[in-house]
């Protein structure tokens, strides 16, 4: 059997190693070893991963190799490495949410539901990634286990709080890898790393045995290189899941099948007004993206400011009440930056936070309009490029903000109200930036159809870091 | 002839309604506060305040229904 050199598969796409691995040309085994070295060589740099499964990895690609010998059919995902944030129960694990307090906790007992369901597709789980504490950052920082680094200039931050499985994707240790997404959590390190994210309409894929944060806002979703690879996993994790008691009840609706049909017939409007990009490297983004696609209005969402406060409020004080006990028991052992967002959280006026969930309730409703009209729209997803590791502020036109309140600006408004998105990379030298295709609720299927159809055009791309 | 008083720490800062409110909420939560994180509490309190007055001020009717439990 032929088997493809391990420095060959470095920046491979899941479809491309599902292929390698269907047809021969390479055996799971030698894929996820290869992925396994590459992990050992860069990621004392990169700081992305908190744990690597290793034996469990290479039993798991084995298999996939037997079935293949046993002439057996092979899942969607054969062979395919990836890892998850390490809020991802994850058998034998600790599951660290990014915190110091969590590492006392015993073992989980059996994984995420999204892993077994990607594992059932052929996938192969190699590991853990770092993350923000309690995933209350957009950072990519961790005062406990350091911060994750950008691939693209190690100096600058990952993003947040999905940091390692941005910067994991980014670097190329693993074609795929899940994160969570409260208020922009994949699709910041999407931009800033430079990759693709799906953060999939609030409901759609199951949270079953992850650590929480914020009950009312948090979704999971894919990170990938490709728009075909993001369908193809998002396609394995669809499926209604009585463990989670958000999960919808909705059919699997299958996306791969229907990517070629890219922008076709589809009306795409710019997001105006709040959404108005802010710095040379937006609105450039913005402007290749909306051409290509062809969308020449813009369009008001009303009340985005007021929605990011509703956002903000929200989680400020569900994720305080998720976490009051640990703060009176063990409040040292919290990073203090997160320790004192939280405690302040603790003191929100419950009579505003009850006004967000009203007002939550009317925003979702004027934008669901928005949609009679158009069919996607597009929004930066972060206000700048990466900043570097340790930095406080950032300038958004003449003002000068806190960077880890704020990388979010553009993301939480549709995340508040569980809109699909996928954050796509336009590959800007020396930084790349994201760029957000948001449509209807239920319409992952648009998003990244546009998605792919950007990146067929050579618009949008996941570039592998410069030697 | 006048005696010079030397301080031992810095004289404390004036304490407004954010500063009571903190103390309040952190006794009734049963919340213990170091001396030294109260800054960035308030800091973090007065900004989520700031959120909260904006969406205070939009006017709802008084039928509107909560979202806790979300359905996109």
């Amino acid at each position: 059997m032929l088997d493809v050199p391990a420095t060959d598969l470095d920046f491979s796409t899941a479809t491309d190693i599902v292929a390698a691995v269907a047809s021969g040309h390479s055996t799971a085994l030698s894929i996820v070893e290869a992925a396994l070295a590459r992990i050992r060589e860069r990621d004392p740099v990169l700081n992305s991963f908190t744990a690597v499964t290793e034996q469990r990895a290479l039993l798991r690609a084995e298999a996939v190799d037997a079935t293949r010998a046993r002439g057996e059919a092979l899942g969607p995902l054969a062979g395919v490495p990836f890892a998850v944030k390490n809020l991802f129960d994850v058998s034998g694990l600790p599951t660290l949410a990014g915190s110091k307090i969590n590492r006392d906790m015993p073992p989980a007992t059996r994984d995420a539901a999204l892993i077994e369901r990607l594992e059932a597709a052929g996938a192969v789980l190699v590991g853990a990634l770092n993350m923000g504490e309690y995933a209350y950052d957009f950072t990519g920082e961790n005062i406990h286990d350091g911060a994750s680094r950008n691939p693209h200039d190690h100096e600058r931050m990952s993003g947040g709080s999905s940091g390692g499985s941005g910067a994991a994707v980014g670097g190329g240790l693993v074609p795929l890898a899940l994160g969570s997404d409260t208020n922009g959590s994949i699709r910041v390190p999407s931009s800033l790393c430079g990759i693709f994210g799906l953060k999939p309409t609030f409901g759609r894929l199951t949270r079953a045995r992850t650590f929480p944060f914020v009950a009312s806002l948090d979704h999971l979703g894919p990170f990938a290189r490709t728009a075909r690879d993001l369908a193809l996993a998002y396609d394995a994790m669809q499926g209604f899941d009585a463990e989670d008691p958000t999960c919808a009840s909705r059919p699997v609706e299958p996306v791969a099948p229907v990517l070629e049909q890219g922008a076709h017939g589809l009306r795409v409007a710019v997001a105006a007004g709040y959404f108005k990009c802010n710095s040379g490297e937006t609105c450039y983004a913005i402007d290749r993206v909306s051409a290509a696609l062809g969308a020449n209005r813009d369009i008001e969402i009303p009340e985005a400011q007021r929605a990011r406060s509703a956002a903000f409020i929200i989680t400020a004080s569900e994720g305080a009440s998720l976490h009051l006990n640990r703060l009176r028991a063990r409040a040292l052992d919290f990073d203090p930056a997160v320790r004192d967002r939280l405690i302040a959280g603790a003191m929100t006026p419950a009579s505003l936070v009850v006004k967000a969930q009203k007002f939550r309730r009317w925003y979702r409703d004027q934008v669901a309009k928005l949609f009679d009209e158009v069919d996607a729209i597009i929004a930066p997803a972060t206000p700048c490029t990466a900043p570097l590791i340790g930095q406080q502020t950032f300038m958004f036109g003449d003002t000068e903000l806190p960077v880890r309140a704020n990388l979010g600006l553009y993301t939480q408004p549709i995340s508040f109200i569980g809109l699909p998105v996928v954050a796509v990379p336009v590959p800007l030298v020396p930084l790349p930036i994201g760029v957000q295709i948001i449509a209807a609720p239920w319409r992952e299927d648009i998003a990244l159809r546009l998605a792919h159809a950007l990146e067929v055009k050579g618009v949008v791309a996941a570039m592998p870091p410069a030697p | 002839m006048k005696r010079k008083v030397i301080r031992n720490s810095p004289p404390a800062p004036k304490r407004d309604s954010i500063d009571s409110l903190i103390i309040a909420n952190a006794q009734a939560l049963g919340l213990t506060l170091d001396p030294s994180w109260e800054a960035s509490v308030k800091f973090n309190l007065q900004l989520i305040l700031r959120h909260a007055a904006l969406v205070d001020d939009f006017s709802l009717p008084d039928d509107a229904e909560p979202a806790e439990i979300f359905h996109a």
